[in-house]
Formats: C-alpha cells, sequence, structure tokens
C-alpha cells in the first residue's frame, strides 16, 4: 500500500468514523422501529427542498438551499410522527416508501424546469466521500456532537419509544411529539451525512451495523458496541481495498459492508451459543 | 489522527526526496483523454502524462478515485478543459491533492480553453427565462481540429515556461504535430464536403464546434435541455421537426441511453449513430487525430447512406 496516500485520506477517514459512529446508533433505533428505509426517504425530501430553493433562483452554495432542505426534513420529520399514531392498518413503510418515490420524482421534475445549473445539483446533493474537506469535518463533528449530547440526555425516553411506545403512551406521554424529536434529530443527521458520503453509503452506515449487532448480541448495549466497532472496521477496510485497487471509495466501502455482514453471519454459530 | 499525519507526511516526504531523480519528465495530469493526447504530443519523452477521466466517460460527472489524488498531488503541470466542465469533480480534487503548483492561477495550472474559438457565449443579460445557458460558452471546443492546434500552442508555451531547456524540443514536436494535423484536415474536409449544409440531430450539446467546422447544420436536441433526459412533448416535436426537414441521422455519444434517439430514428426512418466525443471513446480513436479520422469517417459513411449522396 503506497503510504503517501495517507495524508490525503486523513479528512476521508475522520468524516467515516464520524458518521460511522452515530449512524450506528440510529440505526438501532431504526431497525427497531422497522423504519428501514426512513433515512433514504428524509435524504430525498432534503434534496426536493434544496432543488425548489434553486428553481427559486438561489445560487447552488446560496446558504438559503441549505434552510430550505433543512425545512422540507423537518416537514418529512412531522409527517413521519404524526402518521404512526393513526390506527389505519397501513405500515408504516409504506408511507416512507411512497415519500420516496414522490419526492424522488419532485425533484426531477422541478429540475426539469430548473435553469442549467440544475445539472450540478446532483453532484452536490449526492456527496463523495474522498473530496471530502477538514471544514466540512469540523463543523459536521460538531453538528453530530450536539445531537449525540440530546440523545444521550434523553437516551431512555428515546430507546422506550422505539421499543415500546405503547407502554410510554399509557404514562400520558406524548409518543407524537418524541417521535418528531427523534424524526428531526435524524433528519439532521441523514441530511449532513448524505452531503458528505452519498445516499448508499449512509444507507449502509445506518443499517449494517446494527444487522450485524443482532446476528450476535442481543442486550442494546453490547449491540451497539459490536455496530460501533463493525462501523469503524469496515470503514478503514473500505478505505484500504479503494487505495489497494483504486476503486471508487464510496462503493468499496458498501461493498466491504457487504463482505464483512456475510462473514458475520458465517461465524454466528461460534459465536451465538444454543 | 496527528500522528497518523505525521507517518503519513514523513512517508510522502522520503517517497518524494525516492522519486525525483529516477524521473526528470514533467509530470502532466490531464482531465481528459483530449487533452492528455496533445500534451503528449507536444510533449514527448520530456512528459510523463497522466488522464483522470476515460474517453467513454461522460466529463461533466467523473467519480474520484484514490489514484487521482496521489496523481494530482504529485503533478508538475494540471491541463483542464474549463469552461466549468469539470466543475462537480476538479476543484475539490484540487484542494485535496495539497499542492500549491498546480492550483488555478499557478504556473502550473493551465486552463486550455482560454486562447481557443468557444461557441454558445451567451451575450448581453442571462436570464432564467433563456433556459439551459452555459455562461462560459459550450465547453466540447476541442472537437475543431482547429482549436486542437491552439491547444498544443499553449501547451507547447506552457512546457516551455517550466522547462525552459527543452523549448526549442517541444516548439519542433509543436511544429511537427501541426502540420501532421494540417495534412489530415484536408483530408477530413474533402471527405465531408459533400454534406455541407445537411442537417442532424445531436443527443447533447457536444458537438457544435465539430459540425460548425464542417459545415453540418444541429438542428436539434434529444434533451430537453443539457442533463435533462428526453421528455415525450419535446421527442414529438422533435420527430415533427425532423421529418418536417427530412432530417434523418440521430449523432449520440457513448455514455448516453439510446432508446429514445432510436425510437425518434424508426419514427423517421433514419438512423442513430453513436460518435467518439473523446481519444479514448472508442478503440480506434486512440490520439488526437485518430480520433477526428474515426469520427469524420464513421459520419461520412452515415451521410453517405441517408442522404444518398
Amino acid at each position: 500500500m503506497d503510504t503517501t496516500l495517507l495524508v490525503f485520506l486523513a479528512a476521508p477517514i475522520a468524516a467515516s468514523l464520524i458518521i460511522a459512529g452515530i449512524h450506528a446508533y440510529l440505526g438501532l433505533h431504526v431497525v427497531e422501529r422497522g423504519v428501514i428505509f426512513v433515512d433514504l426517504s428524509l435524504a430525498q425530501i432534503a434534496s426536493l427542498g434544496a432543488a425548489i430553493a434553486v428553481y427559486q433562483g438561489h445560487d447552488p452554495h446560496d446558504p438559503a438551499i441549505y434552510w430550505m432542505s433543512l425545512a422540507f426534513t423537518l416537514i418529512g420529520a412531522f409527517v413521519f410522527a404524526m402518521i404512526k399514531g393513526h390506527e389505519a392498518n397501513i405500515p408504516q413503510e409504506a408511507i416512507i416508501g411512497i415519500s420516496y418515490a414522490v419526492a424522488s420524482a419532485a425533484v426531477i421534475v422541478v429540475m426539469s424546469k430548473s435553469t442549467g445549473e440544475a445539472e450540478h445539483l446532483k453532484d452536490m446533493l449526492v456527496g463523495n466521500i474522498l473530496s471530502v474537506q477538514w471544514p466540512e469535518v469540523w463543523l459536521t463533528a460538531g453538528i453530530y456532537a450536539a445531537i449525540a449530547v440530546f440523545h444521550v440526555v434523553f437516551r431512555t425516553r428515546f430507546l422506550e419509544i422505539s421499543t415500546n411506545p405503547k407502554a410510554v403512551a399509557a404514562r400520558g406521554i406524548s409518543v407524537r411529539l418524541w417521535d418528531f424529536l427523534f424524526y428531526a434529530s435524524f433528519g439532521l443527521v441523514v441530511t449532513r451525512s448524505v452531503a458528505i458520503a452519498g445516499v448508499l453509503l449512509v444507507f449502509c452506515y445506518l443499517i449494517v451495523p446494527s444487522v450485524g449487532a443482532m446476528l450476535w448480541a442481543r442486550r442494546i448495549g453490547s449491540r451497539l458496541a459490536i455496530g460501533w466497532i463493525m462501523g469503524a472496521v469496515v470503514s478503514m477496510l473500505g478505505m484500504y481495498f479503494s487505495v489497494q485497487f483504486d476503486l471508487p471509495t464510496g462503493a468499496a466501502i458498501v461493498c466491504t459492508f457487504g463482505l464483512v455482514l456475510i462473514v458475520m453471519a458465517l461465524l454466528r454459530p461460534l459465536v451465538v451459543r444454543g | 489522527m496527528t500522528r497518523l499525519f505525521r507517518i503519513g507526511i514523513a512517508a510522502a516526504a522520503i517517497l518524494t526526496l525516492a522519486a525525483l531523480p529516477a524521473s526528470a519528465a514533467l509530470r502532466v495530469v490531464t482531465t481528459t483523454e483530449d487533452l492528455a493526447a496533445i500534451a503528449r504530443e507536444v510533449g514527448g519523452d520530456k512528459v510523463e502524462v497522466t488522464a483522470l477521466a476515460r474517453g467513454y466517460q461522460d466529463p461533466h460527472f467523473v467519480e474520484p478515485k484514490p489514484s487521482f489524488i496521489l496523481a494530482v498531488s504529485r503533478a508538475d503541470l494540471v491541463i483542464a478543459v474549463g469552461r466549468e466542465l469539470e466543475i462537480g469533480w476538479l476543484p475539490t480534487l484540487l484542494t485535496s491533492g495539497r499542492n500549491a503548483k498546480v492550483q488555478p492561477g499557478s504556473n502550473g495550472y493551465l486552463d486550455a480553453s482560454l486562447n481557443v474559438k468557444i461557441l454558445e457565449i451567451p451575450t448581453g443579460q442571462i436570464t432564467r427565462a433563456m433556459g439551459d445557458v452555459h455562461p462560459q460558452g459550450n465547453p466540447h471546443y476541442w472537437l475543431d481540429p482547429a482549436n486542437g492546434r491552439l491547444i498544443a500552442q499553449a501547451v507547447r508555451d506552457r512546457l516551455s515556461l517550466l522547462d525552459a531547456a527543452d523549448k526549442a524540443f517541444f516548439a519542433q514536436r509543436y511544429d511537427d504535430f501541426s502540420s501532421r494535423l494540417g495534412v489530415a484536415e484536408k483530408r477530413w474536409d474533402a471527405m465531408m464536403a459533400p454534406y455541407k449544409g445537411t442537417k442532424i440531430v445531436t443527443y447533447h450539446r457536444s458537438w457544435p464546434n465539430f459540425m460548425d467546422r464542417f459545415g453540418l447544420v444541429v438542428m436539434g436536441y434529444v434533451e430537453p435541455k443539457p442533463g435533462i433526459p428526453p421528455s415525450p412533448s419535446h421527442t414529438l416535436e422533435l420527430i415533427t421537426d425532423m421529418k418536417a426537414q427530412g432530417v434523418k441521422l440521430i449523432v449520440v455519444e457513448p455514455y448516453f441511453d439510446k432508446k429514445t434517439p432510436l425510437a425518434i430514428a424508426s419514427q423517421v426512418g433514419g438512423r442513430v449513430l453513436e460518435l467518439a466525443p473523446s481519444v479514448g471513446g472508442t478503440k480506434e480513436a486512440a490520439d488526437y487525430i485518430k480520433l477526428f479520422d474515426y469520427d469524420v469517417s464513421a459520419l461520412a459513411a452515415a451521410l453517405k447512406s441517408v442522404t444518398g449522396k
């Protein structure tokens, strides 16, 4: 391996470890709630906000784009939190899937009415982990640290809402409010991560570590620890493959996630007894 | 992290020192294979040229790889197409490469578009209503051999600036390339002469310089706007226009889906032709002159079959 590259890969490595840290935790919630595709859906709703801001004539580097996509993320979070309360026998995954499809199509429709700049929008929304620069890494670390503090303070409440919402509701606590807070903070993280690492990679950081952890452990604490280790190991291994075989970095990490998950599944009988 | 950083920097320093005496050639990195081909023509064995995007890739969208960063970090000269063609990936790559020598504005960065003939530069006020405006003009300018010569001139001058000792060598290589290009141009002009004024359709706006040079008229595009997939109303309009004006040929770049062009062609009784927009876009287009050899003979053959001339 060419060690010269380490100098240039320091920022992407730092970014991938930060993303792995927060997403392995959020992934536990998402898998518990059975809303696997919620991150894709929220990311797409955020893109729609950005596309509309561009259509209104804002420059792609205008902060207005960010605020607009944030506003749309919060609307999406609100919708997902409200819909859960209804007892209409419609699975929440269906709503999430519909939101994803409609938001994706709406982005295409809005972009087709937009001017030439729209073709660059795609690159802006779907980041590439290899191009990450230090200022972005620091900003992201700051935002995620704030959200992490919020989740650590209210960890028991968030965990209860995800695992046993009925019991919480029985105690007279507003499940909708806490659901909204969960989806809103989750949306903030996902929008930021997708801008850095792209949709595919963020999805893997969210879901694969918690699925891998479920293969090996039952307790939430152990699952979180396994998820973090897996996220970090796969990030480094994926970067290594990317450098060694000169592959696009994001795609290399995604494939590494798949490989490591298969290995973990094969080793399961050795780890889990009985 | 800082420790990893230091190890990396130390390793970089050692490797750079070790590499110095081995290669005295200038390390040139180009964004596309066209610029690489021209840089090789002019630089000969005094340069070591690496192209980032492959000729069959859409140069607007290139997925950066670790080797790109390494190439930029070690480059003595980076040559870009410019006119915002690489805006989606080159600026971050130049930042990631941390090489002060090749940042825009320094001698190690050459925007090849600065002295060539650029088409479709919007004049006057640009408004949103104008739609698909590229504020700096059409970036596919290398597809006119006259521009190829001007790019070679710019490369010659810049190489001579960076390596003054080989100035005469670069001048002689440029003169040789220019005269071979001149001979080839006469051949291409003769092949295309019968079809002057023929109207055609292209998928993307990649060909204005090429068609302008050989006297063909692009009457429409399969894309309603650059980067936007074909819409039904635009496709229907295009079919009507093509039928009314007797247009039978649709030129497509290798990286676009051929379904819509094929459907249009079958409606108007015409045909679809894939041309190479860049060196390396097809096996035959191995260097700058061969690119035109391939495109001109393919286009002339297709035009012969649809016009009967």
